[in-house]
């Protein structure tokens, strides 16, 4: 099956992208290598999403990310209130809500207040304009598909799906959301980070010529733990600890790295095809989860994007993405260099009260990503990233399951794949899922 | 010749006058009534009139024109120029009763009738809130998958312009389920104690089928180069032995398989893996799921070669005839199957006649008005079938007493497909070659009820297209039981000649 991400998300709509509600995005003039001379629209960010009716919105999942993300929403301009929240857990669900009261100063009543597994309906139906979606990642496809339903705008936390169905169904819902005309912003903030989206352009006019490699990394110390604790079923367990499980999280690869699986894709206009994975677990204290990941993914024109994360405290951390063009290559971030070192081009951060530059774009990228979701609802002009992170969501998916089995793993085979994690049933009880660590070579390759 | 320039003038003058006519004559001529006056094919009308293009909800009624003819500026009037000449051609110089409506019914003609610029021009948003799980998954197939011209919409939603009685794109659970109890229900498998033809009886069911005792014997398998029709994958030909086997006479029937998928169908999708049907007894076979679609296309089953089975289905089916039979049943190696179908002759067919006669496309054809009688003796093909399987009554055996080896449906043999097989074998000769040892698709021999002589000889090979074949398969995974998309494939069975078969001991 041939792809068509390329042709759908080169220059034109991915350039838009950051472009959420820019009043009039400047064309840039950027002279190619080869003298042609390429427009690439350069994003413009606004600083505060413009002023409207007020937008309500619902956040489902009141975790620390959901409670961030809804801070971040109420930041993100005038008029903006959330009323609804909705989670599994009473005392996660109370902390956000005082944490919106002290920080933001934003009140939710009583009876908006939502908890269990069906609470996500019941925030989606509670009147708000816009939903939150910040659970734990399982949930997201079907959250997703039932904000849709009722019509609403989503913010919501990638990755959006921990398995192939899950990540097809994304795809799915995205084109009813844009055939619905909703917006849709999924939490790849480096789509709405300044410096990034000007890199981009750069590149994409063509400032490093034609893109030959790509790397990407996610490595860091050790994320979080929680231990059991007598007084909770073992589903209650898994949740709080759920970046620890598969089928919650869909491991670090997807969890983590998505990020900078996704940029790659922003970069190379592509997806990788296929990909071969060595993981391990060395470290990991819960779950089922690897504590690392290599995988050598290959693009359709045969360009090979290496990736590689870790969660292992005491080894070198690197949180980054670089290409290589056949003229210079860049982190991606805010630099070009030629091919021997030399400095072509570099992104001009603000300047701080000394009027010596800094290294924080001046909006930070969470914010960001708000007021371009306001301002695309504000001012009618919809825009929806949710297929372009649910392709990143099932990259790292493959990357996952070549790993798992330490087998080729083709994009078709997870187009094709009905492999769906997690339990049959939702409730505070015992969870019916196998739970062996996977061992390459030997475990089940779904669907290949 | 007079009579023709009268009336083709007129007709050039009114395409010249489509070209240059006003916006009233295009209307006019755009209206179902004007399409009707000619299209006098069976049901045409009534067929649109009771499709979901007639009976909407809304109560909006999609014209001919809408789905025939592409969109207004995207050469909408072009085509209507083409097919307005077509058709007036059409109306006065061929007689209705000489079309092959079927025929043109079929996909992949259909195809040419209906440009997918039309249904796109109204339905814009292919994800629409209604749209079931399957039919999400398959848009989003269509969506990401490369456009080529065999990419339809129509390749699932054949049904939406002319309603067809029967047809289904969806789960179809109740399939093959017998009306009514037959009155035979054979209880023993046949048995065999010399190497002669017999009738095998399936145990359980009402099903029986004939086979032949094929002699062993050499022949040349392959064409010579100067053959019509040759491909190079058929050379170069080399000497093959062949022991003695048995052969179905006939391709394995629908009556037949259905035996075995009523005996060991699953039960529906989610048992759509190995074993999972037969539970811990290691020796029961685990059959086919429920298709999706209409797997005999609304032909008909009975006597009729089973279709739209894949080759893993195929080769299943044998697996469970040994069991229930205790005779050890298979499909054919490409050798056996070459050696049956030409039964002595080394001819391009078992009977007389130069492919090039019997071809019937083409200037030369018509002018020649050959002599078909000997291929539609024994044939059916393209030039005698009205679009579909028949029955084997429809044709005469070969000197082996085999039907339809060369035509009616293709079929499956166990070889893995390769254009380099005869390469492979020494050029001093080979005994009972069996093919590559691995490969990706597997050889099918013989042509179809859709083939032109050409693809009917002897020697002609082709293979499997396993993903061609799954195309319009929604289901995830793709069914490894049905193909959605494959109609003109069957099989055969060979039963071995051995010590179960009456072969002693002491027999060579």
């Amino acid at each position: 099956m041939k792809n068509n991400i390329s042709r759908r998300n080169f220059l034109g709509k991915a350039a838009a992208a950051g472009a959420a509600g820019a009043v009039m995005p400047s064309l840039m003039n950027s002279c190619a290598p080869d003298g042609r001379m390429k427009n690439v629209i350069v994003p413009e960010f606004l600083d505060q999403a413009p002023d409207g009716p007020e937008l309500k919105a619902g956040l489902i999942g009141c975790g620390g990310r959901g409670t961030g993300a809804a801070i971040n929403f109420l930041s993100a301009g005038p008029n903006l209130k959330v009323t609804a929240l909705g989670d599994v857990f009473t005392d996660r669900l109370n902390s956000c809500r005082e944490r919106l009261k002290e920080q933001k100063d934003n009140e939710v009543a009583d009876e908006n207040c939502f908890i269990g597994f069906d609470a996500f309906q019941k925030v989606i139906d509670s009147g708000v304009d816009i939903v939150i979606l910040a659970t734990p990642p399982y949930f997201r496809p079907e959250h997703f598909a039932a904000a849709v339903e009722a019509r609403k705008h989503i913010f919501m936390e990638k990755p959006v799906a921990v398995d192939p169905a899950g990540a097809r169904s994304v795809m799915v819902t995205a084109k009813k959301a844009e055939s619905m005309g909703l917006s849709v912003v999924t939490g790849t903030q480096r789509r709405h980070q300044r410096d990034y989206a000007n890199t981009y352009a750069q590149v994409a006019a063509g400032a490093m010529g034609e893109i030959v490699s790509a790397n990407c990394y996610w490595n860091q110390s050790k994320l979080w733990h929680r231990d059991p604790n007598a007084d909770w079923t073992e589903m209650e367990y898994m949740i709080r600890d759920w970046v620890n499980w598969c089928w919650l999280s869909g491991d670090h690869i997807v969890e983590q790295h998505v990020h900078n699986l996704d940029v790659i894709n922003w970069f190379t206009g592509k997806h990788p095809v296929q990909a071969v994975g060595f993981g391990s677990r060395h470290r990991r204290v819960t779950g089922d989860q690897f504590d690392n990941f290599s995988v050598d993914f290959v693009l359709d024109n045969g360009v090979h994007v290496h990736s590689m994360c870790r969660q292992i405290d005491g080894c070198e951390n690197n949180v980054s993405e670089y290409i290589q063009g056949t003229l210079g290559s860049s982190n991606c971030q805010n630099a070009i260099v030629d091919l021997n070192g030399k400095e072509i081009w570099k992104y001009k951060y603000p300047l701080n009260d000394q009027g010596e530059e800094t290294n924080n774009v001046k909006v930070s990228p969470y914010d960001q990503e708000h007021i371009d979701l306001v301002t695309a609802i504000r001012t009618d002009k919809p825009f929806n990233e949710a297929e372009n992170t649910a392709i990143s969501t099932m990259v790292g998916i493959m990357g996952r399951i070549s790993s798992y089995t330490g087998k080729l793993v083709t994009w078709d085979e997870m187009m094709n794949s009905d492999l769906k994690l997690g339990p049959e049933v939702f409730e505070f009880g015992p969870v019916d899922i196998p739970k062996e660590i996977p061992v390459p070579g030997k475990a089940y390759k779904p669907n290949a | 010749m007079k009579r023709f320039w009268i009336i083709f003038i007129p007709g050039i003058i009114l395409g010249i006058l489509l070209v240059l006519g006003s916006n009233k004559a295009i209307s006019l001529t755009s209206e179902n009534d004007f399409c009707a006056s000619c299209h006098i094919h069976p049901q045409a009308t009534t067929s649109w009139k009771q499709s979901v293009h007639y009976i909407t909800k809304s109560g909006d009624k999609t014209a001919c024109v809408e789905c025939h003819l592409p969109p207004k500026g995207q050469g909408h009037i072009p085509a209507k120029i083409r097919t307005g000449l077509r058709d007036v051609w059409g109306k006065w110089f061929k007689d209705p009763e000489e079309f092959n409506w079927e025929e043109k019914s079929r996909l992949e003609n259909a195809r040419k009738h209906v440009p997918e610029s039309t249904c796109l021009y109204c339905h814009e948003t292919l994800f629409t809130p209604e749209l079931s799980r399957e039919g999400e998954e398959a848009h989003l197939y269509y969506d990401q998958a490369e456009k080529t011209d065999d990419l339809h919409c129509i390749n699932c939603h054949l049904n939406a312009g002319h309603y067809i009685e029967g047809y289904t794109h969806g789960g179809n659970e109740s399939f093959g389920m017998l009306e009514e109890k037959p009155e035979i229900i054979y209880d023993e498998p046949a048995k065999v104690t010399s190497f002669d033809s017999f009738t095998e009886y399936i145990p359980g069911s009402s099903a029986s089928f004939e086979m032949a005792a094929i002699p062993g014997g050499e022949f040349t398998m392959g064409s010579p180069e100067d053959e019509p029709f040759r491909d190079e994958d058929e050379g170069p030909q080399v000497k093959v032995e062949i022991s003695p086997f048995f052969i179905g006479k006939a391709e394995v029937t629908w009556d037949e398989y259905l035996a075995f998928y009523a005996q060991t169908s699953g039960e529906g999708r989610t048992t759509d893996t190995e074993g999972s049907r037969s539970g811990p007894d290691a020796d029961a076979i685990s059959g086919a799921t429920p298709p999706y679609g209409q797997p005999d296309q609304n032909w008909g089953m009975g006597d009729r070669p089973v279709i739209s089975i894949t080759h893993h289905a195929a080769e299943t089916y044998c697996k469970w005839l040994r069991l229930v039979t205790g005779k050890n049943y298979r499909l054919p190696t490409e050798a056996e199957w070459e050696y049956a179908c030409r039964a002595g002759t080394e001819s391009p067919y078992f009977f007389e006649g130069d492919p090039e006669d019997f071809q019937r496309t083409g200037i030369l054809a018509a002018i020649r008005k050959n002599d078909t009688t000997k291929i539609n003796t024994f044939v059916v093909y393209q030039g005698n079938s009205p679009a579909k399987t028949q029955e084997p009554e429809a044709v005469k055996p070969n000197f082996f007493g085999l039907k339809n080896m060369p035509g009616n449906v293709a079929e499956f043999c166990s070889d893995w497909y390769s254009d380099s097989t005869y390469s492979m074998y020494p050029e001093t000769g080979v005994i009972d070659p069996s093919g590559p040892p691995s490969g990706e698709e597997k050889v099918i021999r013989g042509g179809s009820f859709r083939d032109q002589a050409g693809n009917l000889r002897s020697a002609a090979r082709d293979h499997t297209k396993t993903d061609q074949w799954l195309r319009t398969d929604p289901q995830i995974p793709k069914s490894k039981w049905w193909y959605s998309d494959c109609s003109h494939v069957g099989f055969r069975v060979v039963c071995e000649y051995d010590e179960k078969t009456g072969k002693k001991d002491n027999e060579e």
